[in-house]
């Protein structure tokens, strides 16, 4: 008896020492996200909150024990002008290397990047859920076309094709309501962008609109004139602008000050999905329409969770959701869990079947992924699918004018197109 | 297109010169190459931005304070550094670029990110030019491109200080003998350096919004500009800013706008292959004869 009580004695101080019997050990999510970019950082904060709200109600419930999560992130530095590729995959390879991660999650957000990661992941055999950015069509094809070798590569996120679909159901409703149909087209240097640009102009043209010029800038450009100058001479009525740089403010800028009749449309323009947008262009942006890919990103009632996670977002970070990565990477950690505690292991090949049969209703929308190429479905109704938004700079503010499911507003014209 | 082209390769080539004159300044006087040029433009941005939207200050006394400090962070640069390096090339380059990064990477880890740093237009409001629009801002910064360039002229030929410096430029050793003091004259030319880089940012920043990338281009369009204008020549990166700001407008107009910075770095390649010395490097041009 009292041997028993001694060695219990000694295997109880053993395990306070170690730490052993107090902390279960994290389950590490490896992040790697240009940190000095919008969609490096609020895909940071928005996996930071997620991770806390978890982690403070007790964790992730797997091999029977509670277990928490613990973020790691590395700066991948993908969206910087000038920085190769090269970078982001080392960065992605130090995560899986040295810092042990169980998941990666977030990035590479430059599609470049992104699809340069794939053959990694699938060598280290690292579920991935790639939450921001990374808009090429490519991605998810790849993984239909090589399954086997690509299977632990999801996005949770809306991809080009989509938001195209969703960008030129807008135009319809734009054409409808105002009689616009001259689309000018306005990219970045870009695969992403460039790709986009490319689809939208054929597609657009099928629908009936007429495309009045292309033009492609250099990552880093800061003056737009000749561009908007030659949308004004041919008579263009909407800028189809394609940009992720930060200096794609100063062109709303020369639009606002050259008075173009021509509504501006960013189908990603990262500068007007932030809030300080408004601020950062003096109000000359007002009228700027964004589309955010996914809602949440700005204020909606999309589903019950939307504004949950809206406020939750805002209080924490002192500012509201920035960019078009937010409400993803908050909800793919949501997913992830959701997938841990189904296959309750942490086994890859168990998890990927796990998220294939994803089926929860988040922040936009029901979230479910397509077993083919593991690309979330998307929707116009949150009830069906993971919904986008459309916002325009109104007053101020970020209103949601699109899709008309979750619209808080109507689109409206700056009024020297009146 | 023709009206566009004209004003606007203007305005181009203007800015460029804006972004140039400073660097041409100082190696013209003390043959540093200022690789830290570009990061003082961004810091100019940063210190007039924090003085207007943290202390509150008017937007007149931020921008001339701005000045006043990047001036002098250029003179302390100058003393604390590059003095140690001096005659010394390629330690002048690395010691300079590597106080540029630092300068620029430090406002980024201090957390100065993202597109939501902007200063305000000196004017609000457009021009009408014939068809063609053109805001306030951009022809003030012909104006004050034109002024700085009369100002240096003038300052270079009429004054001690300029006289001083352009002794500096033609020949240091003679100079010298003629006793002007070289550190005080390099010194000197930092702080003017400098302060141009400061006051390019003021007129130029308003256009856009201030990010450290904007350092790391800036330092690039100055380059071009020296090389193809003839390093150390101030006229000839006037004349080299006019012609790679109209080229740049011509290529965007004719070719498209994506290939609007290969115009820059080109125009380095072609000068370097064809003519080392650029249009007005004549000191550099004999030292190539021999």
């Amino acid at each position: 008896m009292r041997i028993t009580v001694c060695l219990a004695v000694i295997l109880a101080v053993f395990l306070c020492l170690t730490g052993a019997g107090l902390a279960a050990e994290p389950i590490i999510l490896g992040c790697p996200l240009p940190s000095a970019f919008l969609y490096g950082w609020d895909a940071e904060r928005a996996i930071i909150l997620a991770v806390e709200e978890i982690n403070a109600n007790g964790g992730i419930k797997v091999g029977g024990a509670m277990r928490p999560f613990k973020v790691d992130l590395m700066d991948s530095r993908d969206l910087e002008p000038g920085v190769p590729v090269s970078e982001a995959l080392l960065a992605l390879e130090k995560l899986i290397l040295d810092k042990k991660a169980d998941f990666i999650l977030g990035g590479p957000v430059r599609s470049e990047a992104a699809l340069a990661a794939m053959p990694l992941l699938s060598k280290y055999k690292k579920v991935s859920i790639v939450t921001t950015g990374v808009l090429t069509p490519k991605y998810h094809a790849l993984v239909e076309q090589h399954y086997d070798k690509f299977k632990y590569c999801f996005r949770i996120h809306g991809e080009a094709t989509w938001l195209i679909n969703e960008i030129l159901t807008c135009l319809i409703e734009i054409r409808q309501k105002f009689g616009l149909d001259r689309v000018f087209i306005m990219v970045q240097d870009v695969a992403h962008a460039r790709a986009s640009g490319d689809i939208l102009s054929k597609v657009a043209v099928e629908k009936g609109f007429k495309i009045s010029g292309m033009e492609i800038y250099p990552t880093g450009a800061t003056d737009f004139s000749m561009g908007l100058i030659k949308a004004q001479k041919t008579d263009s009525q909407v800028l189809s602008i394609w940009m992720d740089m930060p200096e794609s403010a100063i062109l709303l800028k020369q639009w606002h000050d050259m008075k173009l009749a021509a509504l501006p449309f960013g189908s990603t323009l990262a500068s007007a999905e932030q809030p300080g947008f408004w601020k950062a262009t003096n109000g000359k942006g007002e009228f700027c329409m964004a589309n955010v890919v996914n809602a949440g990103n700005a204020a909606s009632k999309a589903t019950p969770w939307t504004m949950r996670f809206y406020d939750a977002y805002t209080k924490r970070w002192g500012i509201e959701p920035e960019g078009l990565g937010c409400s993803s990477s908050y909800m793919a950690v949501y997913v992830l869990k959701d997938a841990i505690e189904r296959a309750d292991n942490l086994e890859p090949d168990k998890i990927v079947t796990a998220l294939e049969q994803t089926d929860i209703m988040g922040v936009y929308g029901r979230l479910r992924f397509d077993p083919k190429n593991h690309q979330v479905i998307p929707g116009f109704d949150p009830q069906q699918g993971a919904v986008g938004s459309i916002i325009q700079w109104q007053a101020g503010k970020r209103m949601v004018v699109f899709p008309k499911s979750i619209a808080m507003g109507d689109i409206q014209l700056p009024p020297w197109m009146k | 297109m023709n009206v566009e082209i004209l004003i606007y390769g203007t305005i181009n080539s203007v800015s460029l010169a804006l972004y140039a004159l400073g660097f041409a300044m100082v190696y013209g006087v003390s043959r540093l190459p200022n690789f830290a040029h570009g990061a003082l433009f961004v810091l100019a941005g940063f210190i007039a931005w924090t003085l207007l939207n943290s202390l509150g200050l008017n937007y007149m006394l931020s921008a001339l304070l701005s000045i006043i400090a990047t001036a002098a962070i250029g003179v302390m640069i100058y003393r604390f550094v590059l003095i140690r390096v001096r005659g010394m090339e390629i330690s002048e380059i690395i010691a300079s670029y590597a106080l540029g990064l630092a300068i620029l990477e430090g406002l980024r880890w201090s957390g100065l990110k993202g597109m939501t740093y902007t200063l305000p237009v000196f004017m609000e409001g457009s021009l009408q030019i014939g068809a063609v629009a053109v805001d306030y801002q951009r022809l003030l910064v012909v104006a004050a491109g034109s002024a700085l360039v009369a100002f240096l002229y003038f300052f270079t030929h009429y004054t001690r200080i300029g006289l001083a410096l352009r002794g500096m430029a033609q020949d240091e050793r003679a100079a010298m003998m003629l006793g002007i003091d070289s550190d005080a004259m390099a010194m000197a030319a930092m702080a003017l350096g400098s302060t141009l880089a400061a006051l390019a940012a003021i007129f130029l920043l308003p256009l856009g919004n201030i990010v450290v990338e904007a350092g790391y281009n800036v330092l690039i369009l100055a380059i071009a500009v020296c090389i193809v204008g003839g390093l150390g020549s101030w006229a000839g990166a006037v004349l080299a800013a006019f012609l790679i700001g109209f080229a740049q407008i011509l290529t965007e107009v004719y070719l498209g706008a994506h290939y609007q910075m290969v115009v820059a770095l080109l125009a380095i390649i072609l000068t370097l292959v064809v003519r080392p010395s650029g249009l007005f490097g004549r000191q550099k041009e004999l030292e190539e004869r021999v």
